[in-house]
Parts: structure tokens; C-alpha cells; sequence
């Protein structure tokens, strides 16, 4: 081969050389800045799921197990586990060398302890080397439960909680500012960055410019601003639909009548409009209350407005209660979401007017679903949205189909919209992609050296 | 509209059971051999007989209008395979194909699909009665992609081996029968080629005190007086010299070999970090200290060796025994020098990420001090986690991670003078 062919390819691909960006390995060190709406008061992750809660809590702590990009149970402080027959009863073993925050070593008493807070009605006994955990009923889905937040293993001293997770609290001003640093001999490896601050109770307005300052690399984003950020020059990272808007009514049905009428509301509603007009594509029409991504079947629950159908079943009612519609009066987009179920209503039949206090006959709900695992998902729905827990005849895909479908056709809850979580990240940020669950592993995010 | 939900039962045995099973296992044969070899499913019979057993239950025998939509992965020639079969299926369970105006149930199957498993619905209408769902689901395969290499110079890469842990390094010993040596972070894993096939012969754990850094990397050097000797951070470990095989480890700064052995230099490295920490051992010439790195590249001159530092600030140190130069290349992190004989007779291999984000090698030559692309770029369907020349630099070894089955796969890529057009089979 004569040199010259060398130098004409090389002429030949200059410019994709050129145009090639370097793929660097990770770089350690550096601070990441965060920025969201969310304001809590504490940072116990007893406390009920709040928004970007499933982003924070792995930060500090750590859980018996935890799932991995198809949402399958992989090991963390449990290097392993096995069911006894009928999985009513598990052993976990723990791994070895896990310290939490303040230089304790993680025993089997200190897991059995955390577990027993989060979870009052299970019976967990601690041994040398792990623990035992028995429930009331068949629980096949343990593992992926244990990988909930509200399941880590927390240490409560005198006021202060402490964790075994990557990063160690430096600074914590309530709902508003937390500072982590790495933990040098995490049992997992020390983090590639070395410290994260977290700004909270941040508007969307100030988050934007903040980012576009270059103060902070990683922002949130309402979903429906998912397409106009992308022409501005930033990464936005779309996750899976991740969250559930629903109606939900106070109470059962009280009637054959109270029920068709709550038919009727669910066929009025124009759930792709309200999908494409108000969040901009940000969600996905929900007949059902799982995703597509999590179940393979949500087709099965209709997503059509039939008002043809829904006029003819109101015809049959002789009248139609007024209904209070609550929704939360500080977020705009329920706002907008809440009167376009009005309208769609009254054009069935039905009357419906906004209530900004209570009491309310139903309620525009926002609920992030917990975990990619399907049964575990519908049952930490039931218990935030105050529905009946659901009864599973077995772990089959029909079983949770026949669970879902049950819920539905009770109409407590009318599925709206799934929406998807929206992040703007700077382009210094490398490392880790969003899990199943939602939560981005920043753990293994770590940030490009500036440029001189 | 309300669907409603049947459990499913199974039609219990009947007297010509032994009839309508050879019927059964006759028209699977006849349908199989109809297939072209290669979309033989029989990976898919299994779930199709399930689902054909839970459709009879709810409709029992007779006519049925069954069609099929397809919203899930799998391609459609799949999807059309799967429908055939079910039908036939279905048929040798006396449920017989018909137009929906003759039929008594129409059929509506979707192949659908969920993070996990594939999920087969089918929809089921008898007549005036409400519709009742029977559902199948199955593990969705982790799914291959074979990959063309074409350029001026070639670069083939040919798999080795994949593993769900993560892959440090591999070494092929020169060995009859042949061997090959797996890193992975807590075990050195020998195999054995047996019939074709690489035999798990002996696991051999790493002991370490510390946790290992994250995107931890080692190294695997074959030696002549023992086996082999692996380097991690902060970890020595050395094979007994004699059967049967183990392995010495001890806590340890060493320093790691940076190229094959004609090229004597070492450096240490961080034992909590993933570089280099720039201190090199004995030097090049009179330099003995460089900026952090994370690999180098070793490019024999006529009278000195040209060493290829890809340092951790992104820039490139050249080193020469004399001067230290720096680049901006816009190369990766990873880099591995690899003698072919074609050009100037030694090549760079060095990753970067091309406009579909892809993770890429491609090769270079650097005739003075600006390198010269002699390759197109080879792709690949992961980020690249390694890269390590081998210990006669005549191949080199390339770990990737798979972005959609998070699987490593370890290949060896070797470059050819010459524009070939050749397929390089990963599978």
C-alpha cells in the first residue's frame, strides 16, 4: 500500500474526523448542579414519593436490591436472595462492608430495623449474615418492592438520618438547598463527582435561566416544554411516561345511575387532545393505569372520546349530579387539564364546575408511578390515589390485566394522560441513563473537563 | 366500552386426543418444512400452542375469523410466521380459519411487547357477548446486529466472547488445545476450546480489601515463566507457575505495562481512580513524568519510539524521550498501537463517537506529528470500555458494552492492507 492512498483517504475523511466528537472515558471530580420544583421539608424516604424523590433518595441510601434498565431485580446490599415455596417467605444475605454515613457498619439488626419502619405489617427477623422477611401472602414480587425508595435502609439519630449510599450530607437547608459530597469508600466505588448541590423550590423561569447561565447542568422540565427547549440549543432527556394524571372520585359509586354516569365521563373526554394541544406531546392518552412500556396490553383500554355513545348513555339518566372537580390550583397545567374536562363534559350531558377547595366529588390527580414492575406499580398507585388494593389471582400478565381491569371498570379513578418526566442537561454531562423507574443514576454521572 | 375478563381454562382430554396430536404434530411438521431455514421459529411454538389452547377454551370448536396485527419488535416476516402457526395451531385443535361472516368468534391478535417480555393478546368476540382477552407472554431475546466493515485499510472485528459481567480484558495464550483467559472484576475465568465451543474450565477469584473504582479497568498480561499477570487498581496478582492453576494477589502499586513487551515502559496507576497517574517507570529516555493518562500507544521509529499518551484533560501527549507535545485530536479516551505491515507498518487504533452516536474505531498513522486517517471507522452497538493492544501488537483488544442488552461483549480487531468489502460476522 503506497502512502499516497493513505493521504487521499485521509483528505477523503478529514472532515469526519473532524466532525467526530471524542468519546472520553469518565472523568472523576467536580461538582454537578441540579435545580427542581420540588420543596421538601425532609429527606426521610419514609415520607410520601414527591417529585424527583426517585432521583435523590439513591444518592443517599442505598436499598436491599435494585432494578436494573428492564426492571429486573439486581443485587445491592443483598448480594442474594431465595423464596421458600409459595415466596411468603424470603431470605436476603447482605453484603459485607457496607458502612452507613457515620462510619457504622450496615448489620442485619440495622436492615431488619429500617424495614420493620417502612413496613409495619411484615415480619422481619435479622440473622448473622442477613434477614428474614415473611408477609401475610404470597409476595413473588418482594425483590422489585424492596428496590422502592421507602424501602432503603435508613439510620435515625437523634433528628439526623444517615444512609450506606454514595454520597454523604454536607449541607441541608429544608426545601431548600443540599449539598452531597462523594463518599470516598463507597462499597460500590466512589462516585466520579465529588460533590453535587442541589438547588429546590426552583420555578421552571428560574431553573431555565439558571441553566442558561451555565450556573446549573441539570434542570426540570414541565412535559409539555419538552419540544420548545429542544430548539434552544439544549439536551433534553424525555423519559418513558413515568406519571398518571386520573380523575379520581372521593367515594364508590353510590348508584347504578352515579356509575354510568361516571361511563359517561370517562367516554366524553378528549384525552388526545389534551395530549397534543396542551402538553405538546408530552404524555401519552391513558385508558388504563399502567403504560404501554410496563404492561404490552394498554390497548386494551380505549383512549377514544365517543361523545356520539356518551350523549345516547346521559339520555338514559333521567338527571345528572353536579359534580366539584378539584385540581391543584397552583399547577397550570391541571388548571388548563380541569377545564377542558368541563367543556368535554358538558358537550355529554354532565355537569361539572372547577372547585378550588373542598369539598370535591372528584379530583385531577398526578401520581408518579414508583416502579417498572407492574403489580408493584399498581398497588403504590392504589395506595397513593386512596383506592382499594388490588387482588392478584397469580403472577401471569392475564392476572395483572385482570387486576388493572377490575380497577378501571370500578370507576373510582378515570385514566387521563401518562406523562413523561422532561430534564434539560448540559452538555458537560456524561454517564448513566434513566432506569425503567425513572430515577437517573446520577451516581454514575460525571462531568466533561471545562474547556481552557 | 367494557371488556370483559375470562379466566382461562383448558378443554379438558377428549377420546380422539391421539388423533388430533398426530394431526396436530403433522401439520407443524408440514408448516416447518414450508419455512425457510433460517425462520424456522421454533422458539416460538411453545407460546403459540399456549395461546392456542387459551383461545379454544374460550370459543371451543368451530369456525373463527382470526387475524393478526403486529405493534411489538419483531419483524413482520416473524409476526406472519407466528400467525401461520397459530392458525395451524389452532386447526389441529378443530378450530377452523373462516371469513367473519361464517365465523361464530372473531379472533383479534396483537403481538405487543413490554420492558421485559413479549406479550400476545388476543381478543375474543363471540357473537353478541362481550369480548373476553386470553394473554401469552415470553422473555424477549436479547437480539444481534451484525455490523460491515469497508475502508482503504480495513479494521475487522471478531467477537470473542460475551458475558454479562463486565469484561477487564482477555488474552488468547498460544496453546493447543486453545485457551482463553477472562478478566472480570472479581474472578480471572479460563476456558478451553472443546468441539467448537469455549468450555468453562476454572473460575479463579480476585481477593480484594478495597471496592473497586468505578469504570474499573485491568489488565491481563501473558507471561512466559507462569501463565499470566493481572493488574487492577491497587491489586497485583500472579498464576502459579504450576498445576494445578491459582493465582497470587496481593495489595500493590506496581506499575501496569503500558504496551507489549518489546516496548519496556510502565506507569502507575491510580488505585482509586481509572488513569494513570502520569508517573512513568523506567521513562522514555529522560521522561519519567507526563500529565494523567488513560491509555497509550506505542509507535516504533527508526530510532526512537513515538509514545501516544490519550490524556484525562482530552488532549493527546506525544512523547519522543525529548519533547512532550500536546494535540487536541478529538479522539477518545481509548487508544492501542497494532503492527500491521501496511503504510508506515504501525497503525493507532483510537475510538471516538460518531454523528449517530455511535462508539467507533478507526485507525491512523502519524508520518510527522499530525495523524492521518487510514481507515474508515468501524462501528459499534455500545460504548467501548476498553481497548488494549495485545502482546505481540499484532491484534487488538477491543470490550464493549451493548447499549440495548447492557451485555459486554470482548472483540479482537485486527487491520488488513487494503479496501475489502468482506462481512464480518459477529454472530
Amino acid at each position: 500500500m503506497k502512502l499516497t492512498g493513505f493521504l487521499l483517504l485521509a483528505a477523503s475523511n478529514l472532515i469526519l474526523t473532524a466532525t467526530a466528537k471524542a468519546e472520553i472515558r469518565p472523568h472523576y471530580g467536580g461538582t454537578l448542579h441540579v435545580a427542581m420544583r420540588a420543596a421538601p421539608s425532609s429527606l426521610d424516604p419514609a415520607q410520601p414519593d414527591w417529585f424527583g424523590s426517585r432521583n435523590l433518595y439513591p444518592l443517599i441510601f442505598d436499598t436491599l436490591v435494585t432494578l436494573d434498565e428492564r426492571g429486573r431485580p439486581q443485587p445491592a446490599l443483598a448480594t442474594s436472595w431465595e423464596a421458600e415455596a409459595g415466596n411468603q417467605r424470603w431470605q436476603f444475605h447482605l453484603r459485607q462492608g457496607a458502612v452507613f454515613q457515620d462510619g457504622a457498619a450496615l448489620t442485619a439488626d440495622a436492615v431488619a430495623a429500617s424495614l420493620r419502619a417502612a413496613n409495619p405489617s411484615w415480619k422481619v427477623v435479622s440473622a448473622s449474615n442477613g434477614v428474614t422477611i415473611e408477609r401475610d401472602s404470597a409476595a413473588p414480587d418482594l425483590p422489585a418492592e424492596l428496590a422502592l425508595p421507602r424501602n432503603s435502609m435508613v439510620k435515625r439519630d437523634s433528628g439526623k438520618i444517615l444512609g450506606t449510599g454514595p454520597f454523604a450530607i454536607m449541607q441541608w437547608d429544608p426545601a431548600k438547598k443540599l449539598v452531597l459530597a462523594a463518599s470516598e469508600d463507597y462499597w460500590g466505588g466512589r462516585p466520579f463527582l465529588d460533590s453535587i448541590e442541589i438547588e429546590m423550590g426552583k420555578s421552571v423561569r428560574d431553573q431555565m435561566i439558571s441553566f442558561d447561565l451555565g450556573r446549573t447542568q441539570i434542570i426540570e422540565l414541565a412535559p409539555e416544554q419538552a419540544h420548545s427547549a429542544l430548539g434552544r440549543d439544549r439536551r433534553v432527556e424525555s423519559s418513558r411516561p413515568l406519571e398518571l394524571v386520573a380523575l379520581v372520585f372521593t367515594a364508590d359509586a353510590q348508584s347504578p345511575e352515579e356509575s354510568k354516569q361516571r361511563e359517561i365521563l370517562s367516554q366524553s373526554i378528549d384525552r388526545k387532545l389534551l395530549n397534543t394541544v396542551v402538553l405538546q406531546e408530552g404524555g401519552e392518552p391513558a385508558g388504563g393505569l399502567l403504560p404501554d412500556w410496563m404492561t404490552g396490553y394498554s390497548f386494551l383500554f380505549p383512549v377514544e372520546m365517543d361523545l356520539t355513545r356518551a350523549q345516547q348513555e346521559r339520555a338514559e339518566i333521567a338527571r345528572a349530579d353536579l359534580w366539584n372537580l378539584g385540581f391543584d390550583v397552583n399547577d397550570p397545567v391541571e388548571r388548563v387539564i380541569a377545564e377542558r374536562i368541563v367543556l368535554n363534559a358538558r358537550d355529554a350531558g354532565l355537569r361539572l364546575q372547577l372547585a378550588t377547595q373542598n369539598p370535591v366529588d372528584v379530583r385531577l390527580v398526578r401520581v408518579s408511578l414508583t416502579s417498572p414492575n407492574g403489580r408493584v406499580a399498581l398497588r403504590g398507585l392504589c395506595a397513593a390515589l386512596g383506592l382499594p388494593q388490588p387482588a392478584f389471582g397469580g403472577d401471569s400478565v392475564d392476572d395483572l390485566y385482570a387486576a388493572e381491569s377490575a380497577l378501571v371498570k370500578s370507576r373510582r379513578v378515570i385514566p387521563l394522560l401518562h406523562l413523561r418526566n422532561v430534564t434539560a442537561v448540559s452538555e458537560r454531562v456524561r454517564g448513566g441513563r434513566e432506569m425503567p423507574a425513572g430515577n437517573w443514576p446520577w451516581t454514575n454521572v460525571w462531568l466533561t473537563p471545562e474547556q481552557p | 366500552m367494557q371488556r370483559a375478563t375470562r379466566n382461562p381454562v383448558y378443554n379438558a382430554r377428549i377420546p380422539s386426543m391421539f388423533h388430533t396430536r398426530c394431526a396436530r404434530i403433522c401439520c407443524l411438521l408440514f408448516s416447518l418444512l414450508l419455512l425457510p431455514l433460517e425462520s424456522r421459529g421454533d422458539q416460538w411454538q411453545s407460546p403459540v400452542i399456549q395461546l392456542a389452547q387459551k383461545i379454544v377454551a374460550a370459543t371451543g370448536p368451530g369456525a373463527v375469523a382470526c387475524d393478526l396485527t403486529n405493534r411489538s419488535s419483531l419483524g413482520n416476516t416473524t409476526a406472519d410466521e407466528i400467525h401461520r402457526q397459530l392458525l395451524g395451531e389452532l386447526e389441529s385443535l378443530n378450530v377452523h380459519a373462516a371469513p367473519a361472516d361464517q365465523a361464530a368468534a372473531t379472533v383479534h391478535v396483537t403481538l405487543s411487547e413490554n420492558l421485559q417480555n413479549y406479550v400476545w393478546v388476543a381478543e375474543i368476540q363471540m357473537g353478541n357477548s362481550q369480548s373476553s382477552v386470553v394473554m401469552v407472554s415470553l422473555p424477549r431475546p436479547q437480539e444481534a446486529v451484525a455490523e460491515r466493515s469497508v475502508g482503504l485499510l480495513t479494521v475487522h472485528k471478531a467477537l470473542l466472547w460475551t458475558d454479562d459481567n463486565r469484561i477487564l480484558d482477555v488474552a488468547l495464550p498460544a496453546e493447543n488445545p486453545p485457551h482463553m483467559i477472562v478478566l472480570e472484576p472479581e474472578t480471572v475465568v479460563l476456558y478451553e476450546l472443546q468441539s467448537g465451543r469455549w468450555q468453562q474450565q476454572q473460575s479463579l477469584t480476585i481477593p480484594h480489601s478495597q471496592a473497586w473504582p468505578r469504570d474499573l479497568r485491568g489488565r491481563l498480561v501473558l507471561q512466559k515463566d507462569h501463565l499470566f499477570d493481572v493488574y487492577l487498581p491497587g491489586v497485583f496478582c500472579r498464576s502459579t507457575p504450576a498445576a494445578p492453576l491459582g493465582i497470587n494477589c496481593r495489595e500493590s502499586d506496581d506499575p501496569w505495562p503500558l504496551a507489549p513487551r518489546q516496548f519496556p515502559l510502565n506507569a502507575f496507576f491510580a488505585p482509586k481512580r481509572n488513569f494513570f497517574t502520569g508517573v512513568l517507570s523506567p521513562g522514555i529516555q529522560k521522561q519519567t513524568t507526563t500529565s494523567p493518562f488513560y491509555t497509550a500507544a506505542a509507535l516504533p521509529r527508526d530510532k526512537y519510539t513515538l509514545w501516544l499518551l490519550a490524556a484525562t484533560d482530552g488532549q493527546v501527549h506525544l512523547l519522543d524521550g525529548l519533547t512532550d507535545q500536546t494535540a487536541k485530536l478529538g479522539w477518545g479516551s481509548d487508544i492501542a498501537g497494532v503492527r500491521t505491515g501496511c503504510g508506515t507498518g504501525w497503525q493507532v487504533l483510537a475510538t471516538a463517537t460518531n454523528a449517530d452516536a455511535r462508539d467507533t474505531v478507526e485507525a491512523f498513522e502519524i508520518p510527522d506529528r499530525e495523524p492521518v486517517v487510514v481507515s474508515q471507522a468501524v462501528e459499534f452497538d455500545g460504548s467501548i470500555m476498553a481497548l488494549w493492544a495485545d502482546s505481540d501488537s499484532a491484534t487488538v483488544l477491543a470490550v464493549m458494552q451493548k447499549s440495548e442488552t447492557g451485555k459486554y461483549e470482548a472483540y479482537r480487531l485486527s487491520l488488513t492492507c487494503g479496501q475489502q468489502s468482506d462481512f464480518d460476522g459477529d454472530r
